[in-house]
């Protein structure tokens, strides 16, 4: 029962959050949009022209971007396919009976909690070093020609580092999902002769398929974005075999200080973001109305 | 004291008007019951008695004084709400002490009045627990509790019951009944459940669309449903309506009669093929067809009658006992 | 409910789910044993497990040359920091959106959501420039504020399903009961809004503790946190293994151990309440 007094307060009460949201969205965004526009270098000081499109062309037509842009959906494909594949099947293991379950979640789960920088680097140097690492040394043992991760599969080497991190999100989300399926669902379907296959198949996949749609959004979202990796594994190299758009951004604008061209890759970047923002956004706003 | 008067209360939510303007007075003391199928507005009309709801239009008066304007927490009322509402994070005794903090009743004073309550409501052993500890039951004693100790003008319940499983049900209801013989306050009593609403009830108003269709202690309403939707409505297993050329010949459009006033009698002048019987031991409800009045008759006969699935019967209407209904539906006197 | 299986089926699967487990831990682990380990221990071939000496060395080591409690401090000031201004800004909104809905009010939590799939790369140029033209470049409070403005939609969110959960017939019979407006937030709402204001706090801690965009592109040696100090092993002088295992060890324990305490809100709160 909202009177014209609750409204009023209520206006004041979340006007500071939208206030500073719209400040926080409207005013970079609008520099970077007029950035954009302009041949600006931190370089080369001087008067920093308007320049129309020619920023954009360049950076569309830099065949770092083509790298960049092939790069950054395998990234964001690879990791996808491994967290989602493999989080269905671990959530599916942890949800049987055991013992200590509650134990082997924790340790799932704890990559989720290691800040990047730390995994990036402990994977780098402790498991994939083609001298010291423990990678080398199980393929010593093996009798095989140590690999140099970083160097010869750059890309897939950061693929597997952001795996690691992402799979305890997608398994402890869909671990949650599975854990609300009615058992007697799957009992009715075991008693009308359904085999387990079956009944994973058309039972418990389909229960989980809204699950599994919120953890490819959401992680695509983090994924578009996945920087301090590459910043401290490869620096998106070697040449620019693992640099994805976010790393080129970032070269462009505080490698290179061309902040035209920077900018232009920023609302290139926002709006791949955004392409899958609405449909996040349509499956959480479906949600809300629940 | 709890007299309530309702002058042309009337409630629109946007555009639908849930209750049109309804007049209505419930005595000092009375247990009254609203009662109606769901969705017809009986929760609507506790609410704006409490004071949840703002009224669109009309008057509310308590004890004479209007009210219509006052906040619920000054008008004297307490409600027992159907998710019982209790404070998860205090305990029992906390509960039933909040709306006395509330209103600063001093310590001792309110320590007596939570002793009483619950060796009245047997939660004395349960007093430090938090709600989540206790079972429907139990919640629903403390909900109650919580109401008692404030002494009120008048209590509302909002189907307090329908989240009991049946034999709670039946306990509750004699306690709550206990209750109102002791207390002797005003009660309102909202509920779908006809039965609750006979066994409870000084006075039943009988709501449908937020109209009241009839007011009237449970013995008139069942003796002469004012229309055609009360008879149907008020008890149990529900009247049978006749239509047709046996309706024409009592001079009425619609003929009513109770399935315990309908017997089994090789002499009557009905028949019927007995689909289903249901042997209750006390009594035996028989479901009939083929009686060319009506689609299935439903005859209340002696406990230990023999008749089975597929057998012929003969049966006597009580004429005395015979409802009348015109075109419109209402009851012919 | 689950049922109940033969002893050698949960064998089975204590056996699997526990190698499982083990194996996705073990770099974490493998990091903890090797802060351990003197530095060339770290590297001996073949590995060692847990027939080494143990020494602390290497975390006396990594405080000395590198003041690591400075950086350690300023995580714990930018993550705190910016998670408290979060929840003062975000919890009269929450609360206003929860219980006072009005016809907008869906939009406006939408729009809140959408600012938080802006990518961070998309205004880094404007951003810098401002913090570098306002001297916050390279200083807590600049990082205390960003991190405050792309974790606040998160903390709303949050909190708007929490206070959602309450239900209203409990506000009203707090109103029958006579509680003032005062009286209902003081008695009745907090204590059942507290949980859910905790585990907003926990979890934004630990999202802002880990952030490793704008720490790492906005701060340099004086205001940098955890996640820009162990950047600087990237370049590394000598044999360091050890070393960094004993400043990551650090960086990770606090959160490692928070985070196992909110495993559940996690799910909610990074779904933005879609699984539950
Ligand atoms: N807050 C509300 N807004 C709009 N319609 C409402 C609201 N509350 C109740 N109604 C409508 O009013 C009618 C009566 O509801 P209610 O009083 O709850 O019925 P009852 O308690 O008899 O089942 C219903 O049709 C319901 O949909
Ligand atoms: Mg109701």
């Amino acid at each position: 029962m909202a009177t014209q007094h609750s409204r009023a307060a209520a206006r004041v009460m979340i006007s500071p959050a939208v206030i500073l949201l719209l400040g926080w969205m409207l005013i970079p965004l609008g520099m970077t949009l007029y950035f954009s526009f302009l041949r600006y270098n931190l370089l080369m000081p001087g008067a920093n022209p308007f320049v129309g499109w020619e920023n954009y062309s360049y950076f569309l037509s830099d065949p770092a971007f083509q790298t960049a842009i092939v790069n950054t959906l395998l990234l964001v494909l690879g990791v996808l396919l491994i967290t989602v594949v493999g989080g269905v099947l671990i959530a599916l293991l942890l949800d049987q009976p055991m013992w200590g379950q509650g134990i082997v979640r924790i340790l799932v789960i704890a990559p989720f909690f290691v800040m990047p920088t730390v995994s990036a680097l402990v994977w780098k140097n402790m498991f994939m070093n083609p001298v010291n690492g423990l990678f080398a040394h199980l393929f010593q043992a093996l009798g095989l020609a140590p690999f140099d991760f970083l160097a010869q599969a750059p890309l897939a080497s950061i693929i597997g580092i952001v795996s690691w991190q992402w799979l305890p999100f997608a398994t402890l989300i869909l671990l949650t999902a599975m854990q609300s399926l009615d058992s007697e669902q799957l009992e009715a379907a075991e008693m009308d002769g359904a085999s387990p296959l079956a009944r994973f198949f058309h039972i418990v996949l389909p229960h989980l398929a809204r699950a599994i749609t919120v953890v490819i959004l959401i992680q695509t979202i983090f994924l578009l974005s996945v920087f301090a990796e590459i910043l401290v594994t490869t620096n998106g190299g070697p040449g620019t075999a693992s640099t994805n758009l976010t790393y080129l951004v970032y070269a462009e604008s505080l490698l290179r200080f061309d902040v035209g061209t920077g900018s232009a890759g920023g609302v290139v970047a926002i709006i791949l973001a955004n392409i899958v923002a609405i449909f996040l956004m349509r499956m959480i706003g479906k949600n809300l109305d629940a | 004291m709890g007299q309530i008067t309702l002058d042309k209360v009337t409630k629109r939510f946007g555009e639908v008007e849930v209750i049109p303007p309804l007049d209505l007075e419930i005595g000092d003391g009375e247990f009254t019951v609203f009662v109606g199928p769901s969705g017809c507005g009986k929760s609507t009309l506790l609410r704006l008695i409490a004071g949840l709801e703002d009224v669109s239009g009309g008057q509310i008066r308590i004890d004479g004084r209007d009210a219509t304007e006052t906040p619920p927490a000054r008008r004297g009322l307490a409600m027992v709400f159907q998710s019982y509402a209790l404070y998860p994070h205090m305990s029992v005794r906390k509960n039933i002490a909040f709306p006395m903090k509330m209103a600063g009743v001093p310590e001792d004073e309110q320590k007596r009045r939570i002793e009483g309550a619950a060796k009245a409501l047997n939660l004395t052993d349960y007093l430090d627990r938090r709600p989540g500890q206790l079972s429907g039951g139990q919640r629903q004693r403390v909900a109650i509790g919580r109401a008692i100790v404030r002494e009120p003008a008048a209590f509302l319940f909002d189907e307090p019951l329908s989240n009991l499983d049946a034999a709670l049900r039946v306990g509750m209801r004699l306690e709550i009944s206990e209750l109102h013989e002791r207390l002797k306050t005003t009660m309102i009593y909202v509920t779908h459940d006809q039965v609750e609403a006979m066994t409870m009830a000084d006075k039943i108003v009988v709501l449908r669309a937020g109209h009241v269709e009839q007011v009237g202690s449970p013995l008139e309403l069942y003796r002469s449903p004012r229309n055609l939707f009360v008879a149907g409505f008020i008890g149990s297993p529900k009247m049978n309506f006749i239509e047709g050329e046996e309706a024409g010949r009592h001079d009425a459009r619609t003929i009513g009669i109770r399935p315990e006033h309908v017997s089994v009698d090789p002499s009557g002048p009905w028949s019927g093929v007995v689909a289903v019987s249901e042997h209750l031991g006390s009594d035996t409800f028989l479901h009939i067809h083929e009686t060319g009045l009506c689609d299935v008759m439903t005859v209340r006969a002696g406990g230990e009658l023999d008749v089975h699935h597929g057998d012929r019967v003969r049966l006597s209407p009580d004429l005395s006992k015979l409802h009348r209904f015109d075109g419109q539906g209402l009851r012919i006197a | 409910m689950a049922r109940a299986v033969t002893p050698r089926r949960k064998a089975i699967n204590t056996a699997l789910a526990w190698g499982i487990g083990i194996l996705i831990f073990f770099p974490i682990l493998w990091t903890i044993l090797t802060s351990f380990k003197t530095e060339a221990q770290a590297i001996a071939d073949p590995p060692l497990f847990l027939n080494f000496d143990w020494t602390l060395e290497n975390y006396v080591t990594v405080q000395e040359r590198s003041n690591y409690f400075r950086h350690f401090w300023n995580s714990v000031v930018i993550s705190v920091g910016s998670t408290l201004i979060g929840l003062l800004i975000a919890v009269p909104a929450a609360w206003a959106m929860a219980f006072v809905p009005g016809r907008r009010t869906k939009d406006v939590l939408m729009w809140m959501l959408s600012t938080k799939m802006l990518p961070p790369v998309g205004v880094l140029v404007p951003i810098y420039l401002i913090f570098r033209d306002t001297g916050l470049l390279d200083s807590r409070i600049g990082l205390v504020i960003v991190l405050t403005l792309i974790n606040l939609p998160i903390i709303v969110w949050m909190l708007y399903t929490y206070f959602r959960e309450i239900p209203g017939e409990i506000l009203e019979a707090a109103r029958m009961d006579g509680a003032g407006l005062r009286s209902e937030i003081l008695y009745v709402l907090t204590p059942m809004a507290v949980p859910g204001i905790a585990s907003t706090l926990l979890l934004n801690i630990i999202l802002a503790w880990n952030e490793a965009f704008w720490t790492l592109n906005l701060t340099a040696a004086n205001a940098a946190p955890l996640t820009a100090f162990i950047a600087s092993y990237s370049s590394p002088e000598g044999l360091f293994y050890a070393k960094l295992s004993a400043a990551s060890t650090m960086a990770i324990a606090p959160i490692l151990i928070m985070g196992w305490f909110s495993q559940k809100q996690l799910v909610r709160g990074l779904t933005f309440g879609a699984v539950k």
